[in-house]
């Protein structure tokens, strides 16, 4: 997957420069113009921030707040992560899209509203332990990990868990411990989690998550194709009995109508 | 070749070729198209050869006079290059249908660019294999008969060859196979002259031919498709590809992968991984359970059994066994399997190793490869318990299906079902739950007609019980009775699931464990069981709730028109699509294929100079067009029918396309003598227009008498039954494209190219007229263009 490098404007090896050439007048040149032309750069760097971070306060008024979300930690995480960095290079300019994103290997990253409203769902407190099953870019671990600095995360196709756990280091979520591995098992060693996030939902809730929920703990998985959440599933854990609430993602209105 | 001599045997034998090779590569294109993508493809691909056809009409139309000229050297060049775009058309196609995804459509701008410029390639094909076809009917005009003969009889022996080969070859490989028959077809007819030039542009050819079969083009399927997300686990490897007619069926092994739909929450052990899943077309069939199936115990399908013992079980759909196994588990004696995919079955037995527990070869399980519906037609015995597959899939994917004709979930169907019961005997099928619900109320809605139709009263036969993700109904042949209302509670108890429709069901019951997210879920699921107020819910319904019936089987067709404006202001222009997604596939690919008709077929004939223009009688659109319309409408109705007959689509399609040619072909040879007198074009239309309407009567009942035939006899019947209808429907084209060519050849080519447009805009417009409105309104409406176009002939 063709993610863009996580450029930052600054040479990360200037050491070799020195090296270049063997001709003072000519290195004296070159870097004049890798001067100017990373000051270019770096100017369009901006502007692109700039344009982003726009986006991104749109997105955080116009998809999330207008639709119930309230709570001002997550509606603050959804200002603060900057997702264009967590889609493919493609799709950058369409990061900040009231939809879904194709990120490959059959997955997306989730439309902002859903993470905003899932996460909103979970009541995460700052102490609270987290896990996520369904790493995928990484955007929603960085989100949660705005939350609280316990967020573990799985993620079973390698090339996904390997892409978005370097990109999570080079963001500096260090808050976020990853791994690759099969969702089924949970994270035996970190259990139990206070809330839990089954992003890549199966036919069945794997027993040993429920083992690892906290008795009073929330597990939240949304349900639909990868283009379209249809309802999110609320699990709850309260005295030894297991309920599960549907919610819509939608502000509901009933589908039965006057005539 | 000599335009003024007779076609030899040579050029005959180059006809034959051509046209099993052109009818061979739709089928095998319906074939790759169905593993890569989705199947909704079938119909893309009979337009696009129309179009094809229709465009070498209209070119020969305009160009007459330079082709014929040249025609000697260019029937081989084209035969050849013809070949060479059959064998290139998936490695050059490829750029544009690896990026091109059902699933990104409307998510992705640019993909519906690539959706059409993919099927530009196929186009050209059939442009390139029809343009020597015309050329050499209108060359050898006055020997029309023996030459349209050798056409239909290629295009027949085309049709069964194909569905032959996919038995041995996989799809990628067989175009390799197929372009080697235009490529001997331009052998053939190769002249003296020039003959070293083509000779050598022949063994290039081959020599491009050779290379493809020699390393044939990598396919890359859709990476929404169930295979490829199996795949993409860690250690997941394709075990075996077995090609089919039925499609590809591929073995993955998966050591991450585990199957336990309908799973209690409550079950605390461990669900064992599956040994191994099988794909067909790289959709899901089934798990290989592996390791200890006593989980199965634990899932609402286990509530027949908690009900009470069943000895006699049968599976409907067994795919690999799950619900065989669970029957076994506990302790079934006799269990009848029936699933159509006998290549599946053979993989599997194949895989287990002798001392595995094969559940379709166990000793207490008789197989049968029919489709169920064929089965529940002739089966004498009565059950315990008869088992359906899931309905829907998991995540509500299921719009993806929308034009997937399950016969299992029609009226009839649940009737059938009914009576199959033994005196205690239940009827199990679970939906998964989706938001909007619309999947659980239609079998709802189903379930409760087809009892009411049998004068049974619902509420005491039927109960449901529902989980986090799941519901299941049961549909009971006597009475539930208070032991059983006290069996279903325990159940519902032990594995904390809610028990949704019983006798005396309180309102809080409903909710002890699972809230849905549509509170008026329960108060519509009663209505679908109260007669009175049911049809008010289905007019207020966003969704259409209506059961489906033989007539209409698009279980998954949910989406009302007037109901789209509400569903994106509330779930946004981008979620919609999701919703029907098959269906809007079939909408998109029938405008593009629509506009490129008339763009590729009607517009260069305006050189000829406009209809007006050139004279063309008055009778001639609404004749020629209806004759279009109603033998496509007729075909696609056809088709149909087949699939339930013959019980697979690839082979109703193989019959129903060749047998409509053959006959065709026959009743247009034979219909200079019958009717070559003034008026004859209009009263060939006639008498098909009434044929048609006696056959919308006695063809779907006929087709259900003699469904429970062997298939040989099955196959002689439909032959019998079709021949006389298909005849006359060869009648009327060349009988009035006769008249016309006598007046004037413009005239002609107009007729030909109105023909050949409404044939392409036919093909999409027929499936969507059988969802909206039944396929029977698609026979009465080929009855009624049939009766149109002769009426249109009676002033002239």
């Amino acid at each position: 997957m063709a993610f863009k490098k996580l450029a930052t404007g600054q040479n990360r090896n200037p050491g070799r420069l020195i090296c270049w050439g063997g001709k003072p007048r000519l290195l004296f040149f070159a870097l004049l113009i890798c001067v100017a032309f990373s000051g270019s750069l770096s100017e369009a760097w901006d502007d692109d921030e700039k344009r982003f971070y726009k986006k991104r306060q749109q997105m955080v008024d116009s998809q999330i707040k207008k639709r119930g979300v309230s709570d001002l930690k997550v509606l603050r995480a959804m200002a603060a992560v900057k997702r264009h960095l967590f889609v493919p290079e493609h799709l950058q300019q369409q990061a900040y899209v009231d939809g879904p994103l194709p990120i490959g290997y059959g997955q997306t990253i989730s439309q902002p509203y859903i993470v905003a409203y899932m996460t909103e769902i979970l009541r995460v407190q700052p102490q609270h332990k987290v896990l996520e099953v369904g790493t995928g870019s990484g955007y929603q671990a960085a989100v949660l990990a705005k939350m609280s600095d316990r967020v573990h995360s799985i993620e079973i196709i390698p090339e996904l868990a390997k892409s978005a756990a370097r990109r999570l280091e080079v963001l500096g979520y260090t808050g976020v411990k990853t791994r690759q591995g099969d969702g089924y098992h949970g994270w035996p060693e970190a259990a139990p989690f206070d809330a839990i996030m089954v992003t890549a939902a199966a036919e069945f809730i794997p027993p040993p998550l429920l083992g690892q929920l906290k008795e009073g703990g929330r597990m939240i998985i949304p349900v639909g194709s990868p283009f379209y959440v249809q309802h999110l599933m609320l699990v709850e854990k309260r005295g030894g009995e297991i309920t599960t609430r549907s919610l819509m993602p939608v502000r509901f209105v009933p589908f039965r109508r006057a005539q | 070749m000599n335009r003024d001599s007779a076609p030899t045997l040579r050029l005959h034998l180059a006809l034959i070729l051509l046209s099993a090779s052109l009818i061979a590569f739709q089928l095998e294109q319906m074939q790759l198209l169905a593993l890569v993508q989705w199947h909704h493809f079938a119909y893309l691909v009979i337009s696009v050869a129309l179009l094809g056809f229709g465009a070498s009409g209209t070119i020969i139309s305009l160009y007459r006079s330079l082709l014929l000229r040249h025609q000697e050297w260019l029937l081989p060049v084209l035969m050849f290059a013809c070949a060479t775009l059959m064998v290139l058309a998936i490695p050059l196609s490829r750029e544009m249908t690896s990026r091109f995804d059902i699933c990104l459509l409307f998510v992705e701008p640019g993909q519906t660019g690539l959706l059409l410029l993919s099927q530009c390639i196929y186009l050209l094909v059939f442009f390139l294999g029809a343009l020597p076809l015309g050329l050499v009917f209108v060359s050898f005009s006055s020997r029309i008969n023996t030459l349209y003969c050798a056409n239909l009889v290629g295009s027949g022996i085309g049709g069964l060859g194909a569905v032959s080969l996919m038995y041995f070859f996989l799809p990628q490989q067989l175009p390799a196979l197929t372009a080697l028959l235009p490529w001997a077809a331009g052998f053939l007819v190769i002249p003296v002259r020039r003959r070293k030039a083509l000779l050598a542009g022949g063994v290039l050819v081959l020599a491009v031919i050779t290379a493809v079969a020699w390393r044939p083009p990598q396919i890359e399927v859709s990476q929404y498709k169930d295979i490829s997300r199996t795949l993409d686990l860690p250690g997941a490897e394709t075990v075996s590809n077995n090609p089919s007619p039925y499609g590809m069926v591929q073995l993955v092994t998966a050591p991450a992968l585990r199957h336990a739909p309908g799973l209690s929450l409550t079950y605390g052990g461990e669900v064992p991984g599956v040994k191994a899943a099988v794909f067909i077309n790289g959709n899901w069939f089934g798990a290989v359970s592996g390791g200890d199936p006593s989980f199965l115990r634990a899932t609402a399908a286990d509530l027949p059994y908690a009900m009470a013992q069943r000895d006699r079980v049968l599976v409907l759909q067994a795919g690999t066994g799950r619900d065989i196994l669970h029957a076994l588990e506990n302790g079934a004696e006799r269990i009848v399997a029936v699933d159509p995919h006998q290549e599946a079955v053979e993989v599997l037995a194949d895989f287990y190793g002798a001392g595995d527990a094969d559940p379709i070869h166990h000793p207490q399980v008789h197989y049968s490869s029919l489709a169920p519906r064929n089965w529940l037609a002739f089966d004498q015995e009565r059950y315990d318990l008869i088992t359906l597959p899931t309905v829907g899939s998991f995540g509500g994917a299921s719009g993806l299906f929308a034009l997937q004709e399950q016969y299992l979930l029609t009226r009839e169907a649940f009737i059938e079902l009914w009576q199959h019961l033994s005196p205690n005997g239940v009827l199990q099928v679970s939906t998964w739950l989706d938001s909007p619900s619309r999947n659980p109320l239609r079998l709802g809605a189903t379930i409760g007609e087809s009892l009411e139709k049998m004068g049974v009263d619902p509420h005491s036969h039927v109960a449901a019980v529902r989980g986090w993700n799941m519901i299941t109904f049961i549909l009971k042949r006597s009475p539930l009775t208070s032991g059983d209302l006290r069996k279903v509670r325990s159940f519902c108890e032990r594995l904390q699931f809610d028990p949704t429709l019983l006798p005396g069901l309180q309102e809080k019951e409903r909710v002890r464990y699972h809230t849905p997210a549509d509170p008026g879920f329960f108060a519509d699921i009663n209505t679908l069981f109260l007669p009175a107020s049911r049809r008010e819910l289905y007019t207020s319904y966003d969704f259409n709730l209506r059961p489906v019936s033989d007539n209409r089987p698009f279980f998954s067709q949910f989406l009302r028109w007037k109901s789209i404006p509400h569903l994106v202001r509330l779930f946004g222009e981008r979620s919609l699509p999701f919703f029907e997604l098959g269906y809007l596939i079939v909408l998109v690919s029938f405008v593009q294929m629509s506009l490129a008709a008339v763009l590729l077929i009607l517009l260069p004939l305006v050189r000829l100079g406009l209809p007006g223009r050139t004279g063309l009688k008055s009778w001639s659109f609404p004749f020629f067009s209806g004759l279009g319309l109603g033998y496509m409408f007729f075909e696609i109705m056809l088709i149909h029918e087949l699939v339930l007959f013959f019980g697979h689509p690839i082979f109703a399609v193989a019959a129903g396309i060749s047998s409509l040619l053959v006959f065709s072909g026959i009743g247009s040879l034979v219909s200079g003598r019958l009717l070559g007198h003034r008026s004859g074009h209009g009263l060939a239309a006639a008498l098909v227009s009434l044929l048609l309407l006696l056959y919308f009567f006695i063809l779907p009942p006929l087709l259900h008498q003699a469904i429970t035939l062997p298939t040989i006899w099955k196959t002689l019947f439909f032959l019998l039954l079709i021949g006389p209808p298909a005849m006359a429907m060869g009648m009327p084209f060349p009988l009035g494209l006769e008249r016309l060519a006598r007046h004037s050849k413009s005239q002609a080519a107009w007729a030909w190219g109105i023909n050949g447009c409404v044939s392409v805009v036919s093909t999409g417009l027929a499936t969507i007229v059988a969802v909206e409105l039944g396929f029977s309104a698609v026979m009465l409406i080929a009855c009624a263009a049939y009766g149109l176009a002769a009426l249109s002939t009676l002033k002239s």
